[in-house]
């Protein structure tokens, strides 16, 4: 077999595969129970809480993440090696342990008082966005980092001779061109919230109705044998997982003046 | 004017100590240095995106030094020119006056004026993915002159230009400093383009100013063989003083056995019999003398016998390799393509030379 064969076969057994693995869930579609969940309020409601949750998460992220990805892109300062290893934490750590890691802070005399003091996060929404939050917030930080990498700081530069403060140079010229880059930042950090399991299942529960999102409404749905929701949830989720797939790749559409 | 005053930057490997350029109103003033010398660094400090270690900017009668960039009116066109773009060359040009918030009915006239100088009207709607590496440089150079900067800072200008369209920038350049007296401090490496363009120049090396004049001093007087070297002078020798002819005011260098006659007036600095100095003479102040033609007697006092041994056609003119008989000094001579046909040279033919005592250069 040819070198070009062997290596596009390999692209296309992976398509195949999960492509497989799609199609198999339509297996079962169209049984009696399916319609019955796709329309059932514990549904609708783990579809909503996961849409709400996985934005303000990525709100936050963005919010934080933009300064510091621009800082770690532009500035030299100390610990800034540090930083940027650390950012890594949610990518290595397993996400049940980041999870348990907040239940232990909340026990803490600090995490104490900002429960009674502040916002009830373990068991309860805002523990929902805050595990989310943890998990992507590296991650966004990294991602938004890239695209400003991609910027030179040589245009600033340019803006800042010719008038503008480092914050207009900012809005006006770096955030415009690194603005694809950083879309494709939010639309895969949000997808990554969406899904996210193991943290927020662990500082945040499973109750249905409550903060029952969409993964863990399918690892509940699983448990109790409910085929059905499950494979509902299930193909929700991937029609999610491909519309932010489809919305990064509208971002890589060349702009007119490229 | 522009006054920088012991300016001193420690960054990475470059260290860029006690560093001062004076640029007179309206002045095209080059700094001029070898690749790698630091001298986007320096460019950097007087823009105030860096913090230097040490030193003083005065840009008219202001201190600058602790102002950020925006407030010290100083334009900069860098080398890869960051044309800005998502926005259309119209914008691009604009982008400054709209940052200071300046009254565009002043400037409209003048902004109108470069745009026809500098032949952009067709452009203005286009974004910059759609100019050539000319326009682009065009707009650039608007863009920064827009605002009427108090300085514009211009790194390596001609640099990734074709030939011909080198030649052209080149020429606009000139044409817009005589039609709009910008002051400009303008970094390159290459001597050709500055000696075109500028008045002033400072030559920079190794974190130094190795000299600092106009044009043709330095063109002709270079400081050292350092200088010399850089600035691409052939026909560098090893010289020893072999005596004072005091009647004639005159020194008697010896390289090889060869004599030279220098005037007094040319040797700047006190020297005394047999101190070895860099004896030097641009290419193009070599003459080879016509045979029956009566020879200038300022030329009379340097002539030598020898071979030419090879000669390349450089286009506008030619290039000739000569060797003197006694000493085999070798000599690289520039000849004018008409000049160079009235000679009828051939390769291992007998000439003499002659060197205007004027044109010869001591370094100590």
């Amino acid at each position: 077999m040819s070198f070009r064969y062997t290596m596009i076969g390999a692209a296309v057994c992976i398509f195949i595969f999960y492509f497989g693995l799609i199609l198999s869930l339509f297996y079962f579609v169209g049984g009696k129970g399916f319609w019955e969940a796709l329309s059932h309020p514990n549904t609708l409601f783990s579809i909503r809480l996961s849409l709400i949750a996985a934005t303000l998460a990525t709100l936050l992220a963005v919010l934080i993440g933009l300064p510091s990805a621009y800082a770690l892109s532009r500035f030299e300062f100390v610990g800034k090696g540090i930083l940027d290893t650390f950012l890594e934490i949610p990518l290595i750590v397993s996400p049940i342990a980041l999870g348990a890691s907040f239940l232990v802070f909340f026990n803490t005399p600090l995490g104490e008082l900002i429960q009674t003091k502040g916002v009830f996060f373990v068991f309860e929404v805002p523990g929902i966005i805050l595990a989310q939050f943890a998990t992507i917030a590296g991650l966004a930080t990294r991602l938004m980092k890239a695209s400003l990498d991609e910027i030179s700081p040589r245009y600033e530069a340019v803006a800042r001779s010719l008038g503008s403060s480092p914050w207009q140079a900012f809005y006006r010229v770096t955030l415009p061109l690194s603005f694809r880059g950083l879309l494709a930042s939010v639309i895969l950090s949000w997808a990554k919230a969406f899904g996210e399991f193991g943290a927020t299942v662990t500082l945040a529960g499973a109750m249905p109705g409550k903060t029952e999102t969409m993964p863990i409404a399918i690892f509940t749905a699983l448990a109790s044998a409910d085929i059905d929701k499950a494979i509902v949830l299930i193909l929700i989720l991937v029609g999610f997982g491909l519309l932010t797939l489809y919305g990064v790749r509208l971002t890589g559409k060349k702009y007119r003046y490229d | 004017m522009i006054r920088i005053e012991g300016l001193t930057i420690l960054f990475d490997t470059f260290k860029i100590i006690d560093l001062n350029i004076q640029i007179e109103e309206e002045g095209f003033h080059f700094l001029l240095g070898p690749t790698g010398s630091g001298k986007t660094l320096i460019l950097e400090s007087i823009m105030g995106l860096r913090k230097p270690e040490m030193g003083r900017i005065w840009i008219g009668d202001r201190e600058v030094q602790d102002l950020p960039p925006e407030r010290r009116g100083v334009s900069y066109v860098p080398q890869d020119l960051a044309l800005f773009p998502h926005l259309k060359v119209k914008e691009n040009i604009l982008y400054g006056i709209k940052a200071r918030e300046l009254d565009m009915k002043i400037y409209e006239e003048y902004v109108y004026a470069l745009v026809e100088v500098m032949k952009i009207d067709p452009l203005l709607e286009r974004y910059p993915a759609n100019l050539s590496g000319g326009e682009k440089k065009r707009v650039a150079l608007l863009r920064a002159l827009a605002p009427k900067p108090k300085l514009l800072l211009l790194d390596e200008p001609l640099s990734g230009l074709d030939p011909s369209i080198k030649v052209d920038i080149q020429h606009l350049l000139k044409n817009l400093h005589s039609s709009f007296h910008p002051t400009t401090l303008c970094v390159t490496h290459d001597f050709e383009e500055a000696y075109f363009l500028g008045d002033g120049m400072t030559i920079f090396m190794d974190g130094k100013v190795e000299q600092v004049g106009k044009r043709d001093d330095i063109f002709l007087r270079p400081k050292s063989k350092k200088v010399a070297q850089f600035l691409g002078a052939k026909n560098l020798y090893r010289a020893k003083f072999l005596k004072n002819e005091g009647s004639s005011q005159r020194w008697i260098l010896g390289v090889n056995g060869l004599q030279f006659s220098i005037p007094t007036s040319l040797v700047q600095e006190k020297v005394e019999v047999e101190k070895e100095v860099d004896l030097f003479i641009r290419p193009e102040e070599v003459m080879i003398i016509r045979e029956a033609k009566p020879v200038k007697d300022s030329l009379k006092r340097n002539i030598f016998e020898g071979e030419i041994l090879d000669i390349t056609d450089k286009g506008k003119y030619h290039w000739v390799y000569f060797q003197t008989k006694e000493g085999q000094i070798p000599f690289e001579i520039s000849i004018p393509n008409y000049a160079f046909r009235n000679l009828n040279l051939s390769i291992g033919k007998s000439v003499k030379i002659a060197l205007r005592e004027e044109s010869l250069w001591v370094m100590t």
